[in-house]
């Protein structure tokens, strides 16, 4: 086989190495970690502000010191009269015309946001990022909902599957389920009612996506909000199944703890010693179109080939299983290595 | 480009897609000997290799002379290349709501994708929000020059904010518009030189027009490699070398572009452009009014939630599912994003009308010639005679990246029957009235005579090949509007792969509010041009 021409049939990664999570802040956003600390699992990131409300206060910047907005900054005011409360805030910007006058954006409320996954804070910008280099190996994902989390993997349906409300059961609780091509909305809410901490698909339909998101606002919410619980979707909308080659992979992380990352969407674990499965030179999976969601071997390049409605396309020959090869448009194929 | 170096590789590399011409010097002239495309991960090597393999394979002799007779051998021809990006984004703050909308149309039209908030009764924890958020590129703030009376109270809190903004985020553009660097706003720690970040000061936005302010919002968001910059150099070149009014309409993924160059003898081009990332195939505020827009234009039944679904798998994979179904609903979405395009261009009606409008970008790269030119004809509903063409090839951008005025137009007048796949050319009354025989045509053509009556509402197509020019006499039975008012035509149109058609559905294209009867009288004009749609 030459491999010269597989250079024009598009390869994704199956893992990658040295992904930067992000973590958004908020203006009020406590970050609780500096650049160069190391993070595990666990680690508090941000203790995030839930009540966050805008004060007027005076300031005064100790000697030496430039007061920045951005900055973490404690206001003494007087108290009912009596006394002096301590305002713990972020410093927003300076109140125009008004000498060492500022607003400070405050609240009494607070939670506290864990690292899912390790690795090394790289930067810190109050108000606007976390980035964190995690330590491991990450499968990419084409989008993700919910709250990144962390959880042992477990395989629960076939690449073809579907995980339906009733196959959920509460001794899965703690764990990140792999559920095959698709899943609904209704499944989605039960696994995180059960306590399940996160759920791995190919395929999410537009309108479940929706009505999980809608259900996650309300979750988020509320006073006591459910644990952290996250969708990671691998492929795209339209249904079609898991690829091979990440059944394989998601197979041999069966028991593992991974965490599922939002920004951007990745399935991180980190373990070394861990063989990834090793994909056929000639190995393609049909990304979009007619054969969508097929796997088979490429032979060659056709050339410019003409396809329904009329459109010429870039074309590889393909051959799915026993049957004849056919013709697929260069651009529905992709390769993972 | 010297002559020593017998062929060169030109590269549009997209959000999308990346295109390659393989372009060389034959017989004493720029020929384009071959294009592809490929979705944007393939690397540039792949793609020249596939045009040097498919010159050697259809003539060895010409691949030797280039030097190209060996696998691999492209890799070291020189390359002209241009990258379009997703539009960077930029905040866009001022004093008053007044003062924020000419800002923020300034800043669309060049390009940006734009968040927009105002000071004056503005959420002030919001407002700071914004101006970190991460996904900024820049902030632009801007008032009057000088400020009005509304914005003067509120100049120094708009500094203030910025100011702030820019502690954050240190790195961060600043663009300071109109009255802004002035001393009553306090933004002075802004313009020290020790803050990384650029800050750039600039004209207000509604200073002759807002021109000034767009020419540096655009400089600032690419250089001369960006390839819409360059896509606009390259058609004030073009409109130079055809001695015609040009218009390039690009859709590409991530946003799309209006150009408008206009020639005069002894003059530089008149250039007009405007880079609307709204108007993008799908933009990324994708929402119900994009969604309804698309399906305004699809040919055939389909379930709403499923076309969701469909278009955002497209959002992820633009390069997949570009036949069949799939092709139907990149052209309907194209459309929609066409006229997005227009509606927020709707200044360049007031120019002088194009003699040549290009279609350009990844948008409609696959489709079938024809179906390109019924889009056209579908959207963009000024009155009159314009030839159309394709940029098929995608070499146009590119070759606006050469820095040298007379090079690139020896280069594009040599290339100039190889650049754009040629559609044809569409004939548009405006003001027909009624139904029935709005009047008739007579065709002086290299094949014969051929008299044709005109009936109002719908399309009628003559064949007419590439290369091919006819002359028309239109005979109208009341006064239409083809550029000029009058009852008799006579114009000269060039043919193309969609021949000629004469378009008297009517200005502006009025469709079925219901869903059914629009299909199907989109359906019916389609299968006239696009015969395959929907096998």
């Amino acid at each position: 086989m030459s491999a010269g021409w597989l250079a024009e049939i598009p390869l994704r990664p199956l893992v990658v190495d040295g992904l930067v999570e992000r973590v958004v802040l908020a203006p009020g956003d406590r970050p609780l970690v500096a650049v160069g600390d190391a993070v595990v699992p666990g680690t508090a990131l941000v203790a995030r502000l839930r009540d966050a409300h805008v004060e007027e206060v005076d300031v005064r910047a100790p000697d030496g010191e430039t007061l920045i907005a951005g900055s973490a900054f404690t206001a003494v005011m007087p108290h009912r009269g009596r006394g002096e409360a301590h305002i713990e805030g972020e410093l927003l910007a300076p109140v125009p015309n008004r000498v060492r006058r500022w607003r400070l954006v405050a609240g009494e409320h607070r939670v506290e946001v864990d690292a899912v996954a390790g690795g090394t804070v790289a930067s810190v910008q109050p108000g606007a990022e976390i980035r964190v280099a995690l330590e491991g190996r990450a499968i990419r994902a084409a989008f993700g909902a919910g709250q990144a989390a962390r959880g042992r993997l477990r395989v629960v349906t076939d690449a073809m599957g579907e995980l339906r409300p009733g196959g959920i059961d509460v001794d899965q609780s703690g764990s990140i389920l792999v559920a095959g091509s698709r899943i609904d909305a209704e499944a989605l809410t039960r696994a995180r009612a059960m306590g399940i901490r996160g759920i791995i698909v190919a395929s999410l339909a537009g309108k479940e996506l929706r009505d999980f998101q809608a259900s996650e606002r309300r979750q988020r919410a509320a006073l006591h909000p459910a644990d952290p619980f996250a969708v990671l979707v691998l492929d795209g909308a339209v249904r079609r199944p898991l690829s091979s080659p990440v059944t394989a992979l998601l197979a041999a992380l069966e028991g593992v703890e991974v965490a599922i990352l939002l920004d951007p969407p990745a399935l991180v674990f980190n373990v070394p010693e861990l063989p990834v499965p090793v994909v056929p030179e000639d190995w393609v999976r049909v990304r979009g179109g007619r054969h969508a969601g097929a796997e088979g071997r490429v032979l060659g390049l056709s050339g410019v080939r003409r396809f329904a409605a009329g459109v010429h396309l870039e074309a590889a020959r393909v051959v799915f299983g026993e049957d004849e090869a056919v013709d697929v448009p260069l651009g529905d194929l992709e390769r993972l290595g | 480009m010297s002559t020593t170096q017998p062929a060169f590789l030109t590269i549009d590399r997209g959000t999308a897609t990346a295109a390659a011409g393989l372009i060389g010097h034959v017989g004493g002239r720029w020929r384009l000997l071959g294009a592809a495309a490929a979705p944007a991960d393939i690397a540039d090597e792949a793609l020249a290799e596939r045009l040097r393999r498919r010159l050697a394979a259809v003539d060895p002799g010409a691949a030797d002379d280039f030097g190209l007779g060996a696998a691999g051998a492209a890799v070291d021809l020189v390359r002209l290349t241009c990258t379009t990006s997703a539009p960077p984004e930029l905040a866009v703050v001022a004093a008053t709501d007044r003062a924020l909308q000419p800002l923020v149309n300034v800043a669309a039209a060049a390009g940006w994708r734009v968040r927009a908030a105002v000071v004056d009764g503005g959420d002030i924890l919001g407002i700071v929000a914004l101006l970190a958020d991460r996904r900024l590129d820049g902030i632009l703030a801007g008032v009057s020059d000088p400020a009005s009376g509304d914005e003067r109270g509120l100049l120094a809190e708009l500094g203030t904010l910025v100011t702030a903004a820019a502690e954050r985020r240190p790195d961060l553009l600043v663009v300071l518009a109109g009255g802004l660097s002035g001393p009553g706003a306090k933004t002075g720690t802004l313009l020290r030189a020790e803050r990384p970040g650029p800050t750039v000061i600039a004209p207000a936005a509604d200073a002759d027009d807002g021109k000034p302010l767009r020419a540096l919002l655009d400089e600032l968001r690419g250089g001369s490699r960006e390839g819409r910059r360059a896509l606009a150099v390259a058609a004030g070149t073009l409109a130079t070398v055809l001695h015609r009014r040009i218009e390039i309409l690009e859709i590409g993924q991530a946003s799309a572009t209006r150009i408008a160059a206009g020639w005069q003898p002894g003059m530089a081009p008149d250039i007009q452009s405007a880079v609307v990332a709204d108007a993008a195939l799908l933009p990324r505020g994708f929402g119900e009014e994009e969604l309804d827009a698309v399906l305004g234009w699809l040919t055939t039944p389909a379930d709403r939630l499923r076309v969701r679904d469909r278009l955002r798998d497209l959002a992820l994979a633009p390069w997949s599912d570009g036949a069949g179904e799939g092709a139907l609903l990149r052209m309907a979405a194209g459309r929609a994003a066409l006229a997005r395009l227009r509606d927020e261009t709707d200044a360049f009606d007031d120019l002088a009308p194009p003699d040549l409008v290009i279609a350009a970008g990844g948008c409609w790269q696959s489709a079938p010639a024809p179906a390109v030119a019924l889009a056209m004809a579908d959207v963009m509903r000024r009155p009159g005679v314009r030839a159309l063409a394709l940029d098929q090839a995608r070499i146009l951008a590119p070759l606006g990246t050469i820095s040298d005025d007379r090079e690139r137009a020896t280069i594009l007048a040599d290339l100039r029957d190889d650049l754009l796949v040629p559609l044809g050319s569409v004939v548009l009354p405006g003001g027909l009235r009624g139904g029935g025989v709005a009047g008739s045509l007579g065709i002086a053509a290299p094949g014969g005579a051929v008299e044709i009556d005109l009936l109002a509402g719908g399309l009628e197509l003559v064949d007419l090949a590439p290369g091919e020019t006819a002359v028309l006499e239109l005979r109208f039975r009341e006064a239409v509007d083809l550029g000029a008012h009058a009852r008799h035509f006579a114009v000269e149109v060039v043919g193309g792969l969609a021949g000629l058609i004469v378009d008297l559905r009517g200005v502006p294209l009025r469709l079925p509010d219901r869903a059914e009867p629009r299909r199907e009288l989109l359906a019916g004009w389609q299968s006239v041009l696009w015969e395959d749609a929907g096998r």
